[in-house]
């Protein structure tokens, strides 16, 4: 950085109003944000001008964002969060879940990161009114609308009285993730992406773990090219605490999950994700 | 809901800032429900601020979806006392957006931070303290009294994401005399807010 680093008091001071307003060079702002880090005097004037910021915006004639960000929004928020929950969600799963008759292995193909594919998505939502696409993006797209379009069930779900949610966390890095909802009566909904297809009669099967209780199943679904997935099931009420998972079963009616569980999370109202979330805030395991 | 229904006379800025806390805590402790009662709060401003920066309504969108991600990911930096949540989340908002501009200017984009605007986190925030007396019109009509070389100024560098040197470029004004510009209207416009607002 250059030698205005070190800004003396005043020098800070003249940099006020275009520093609110964001209208200084990013060399310039940095050095006004050290000075103000390390500078005990007071900046009063600065924080009055800054106090008019937010009267500016009320300015403006207000406009409507297209009603499908909030789904991407939210759709890329759950995402995040599973990618936090990835190692103890795991963990979790694995202590709760019962032995396995026989382990089957996960479909070794791996989408790309959840990252980079929602950022292909919005790439592709630009680029589409530009210039004409090739199917594979369009396919890409059509998956991402499909799996916001499911989270968005799943959190309307979640917000009905009694329901909890978990976030289903990947076994493996990589792995499927999404959102689960369960409802007061046992009905569950489940927004899963990063899915390998199913072949023949496979199905990916939910299921719900209270306690030291057996697995219940939760109902099945089978998942094309997109790699996205939703299940519409019932099982047990919703209960602080319990499991939710996802395997991969050779057919459909199983009535004891397939080792190893693809994707985990514990069911909660806003602890149960606090949670998790504490419990994922060491740093390498967060994005 | 809209920004405008959490700012509706009648209701006390002091419950909606309250409100705003709370979802900023649940925010911060994974809820996505909170994520999305705060969308729908505020969705309205922040796309109208993003989409007067960026004048591009797919810029615009992109700017609200890494902004409320902002939002989501470090709700925990939110200091409560140090101004409003909307001060804070809008602040993200016209920072990303400034800084979509200049990407898309042979200048440097803007530091990654979510602390956008240490000073408005210092002090309560004008609108804070008067919106409940005060409708929009009146707010626009602090910006329309100011001399035109002072909004002019203002307008370059809040709703054109111009640098204070490149609106000295534009106009044609020394880079000191834009500065003193600059400061004198938002001094201006605060004074002509909290007299409105505080009555005859």
């Amino acid at each position: 950085m250059s030698d205005r680093t070190r800004l003396t008091h005043e020098e800070a001071l003249e940099l006020a109003a275009p520093f609110v307003l964001n209208a200084l060079e990013p060399d310039e702002e940095e050095a006004v944000r050290e000075h103000l880090r390390a500078c005990s005097l007071p900046h009063e004037e600065l924080a009055e001008l800054g106090s008019v910021i937010p009267a500016l915006a009320e300015t403006l004639e207000p406009v409507e964002p297209p009603a499908a960000l909030k789904g991407r929004i939210l759709a890329a928020a759950a995402d995040d969060l599973a990618v936090r929950t990835v190692v103890p969600a795991t963990a979790a799963a694995s202590a709760a879940a019962p032995p396995a008759p026989e382990p089957i292995q996960i479909d070794s193909r791996r989408r790309p990161s959840p990252v980079s594919w929602f950022l292909v998505a919005a790439a592709g939502i630009a680029i589409v009114a530009l210039v004409a696409v090739n199917l594979l993006t369009l396919g890409r797209l059509n998956s991402s609308e499909q799996y916001e379009r499911d989270v968005a069930a799943v959190l309307e779900a979640g917000a009905q009285p009694g329901a909890l949610t978990a976030v289903l966390a990947p076994a493996e890095p990589g792995g499927p993730r999404g959102l689960a909802a369960v409802s007061s009566n046992g009905d569950v909904t489940m927004a899963m992406q990063d899915l390998a297809p199913t072949t023949g009669n496979e199905v990916y099967e939910g299921w719900a773990i209270v306690g030291d209780a057996a697995p219940v199943p939760l109902g099945g679904f089978t998942v094309g090219e997109g790699g996205t997935g939703r299940l519409d099931g019932t099982g047990v009420p919703a209960e602080p605490g319990m499991t939710v998972a996802l395997t991969r079963e050779p057919g459909s009616g199983a009535t004891t999950p397939t080792l190893p569980i693809l994707a985990a999370g514990t069911a909660g109202a806003p602890a149960g994700a606090t949670g998790l979330v504490a419990a994922l805030a060491s740093p390498d395991k967060t994005r | 809901m809209s920004a405008d229904d959490a700012v509706a006379p009648g209701r006390p800025v002091s419950t909606v800032e309250d409100d705003d806390r709370q979802v900023l805590a649940r925010i911060a402790n994974g809820e996505l429900n909170a994520l999305e009662a705060l969308y729908d709060r505020y969705r309205t401003m922040a796309y109208s601020i993003a989409l007067r920066v960026t004048g591009d309504a797919s810029l615009a969108e992109d700017v609200l979806q890494e902004a409320f991600l902002g939002a989501w990911r470090h709700a925990g930096r939110y200091a409560e006392g140090r101004g409003s949540v909307k001060t804070w989340l809008l602040a993200i908002v016209h920072h990303r957006a400034v800084d979509a501009v200049r990407r898309r200017r042979p200048t440097n984009a803007l530091p990654e931070t979510e602390d956008v605007t240490p000073a408005a986190l210092t002090a309560p925030d004008v609108w804070g303290e008067v919106s409940a007396d005060l409708d929009a019109s009146t707010v626009r009509a602090a910006l329309d009294v100011l001399p035109e070389a002072q909004r002019e100024a203002i307008e370059l560098a809040y709703f054109g994401g111009l640098t204070q040197q490149e609106i000295a470029t534009r106009t044609g004004a020394p880079l000191g005399t834009v500065k003193g510009r600059m400061r004198l209207a938002l001094l201006a416009m605060r004074r002509h807010l909290l007299d409105q607002g505080a009555g005859p």
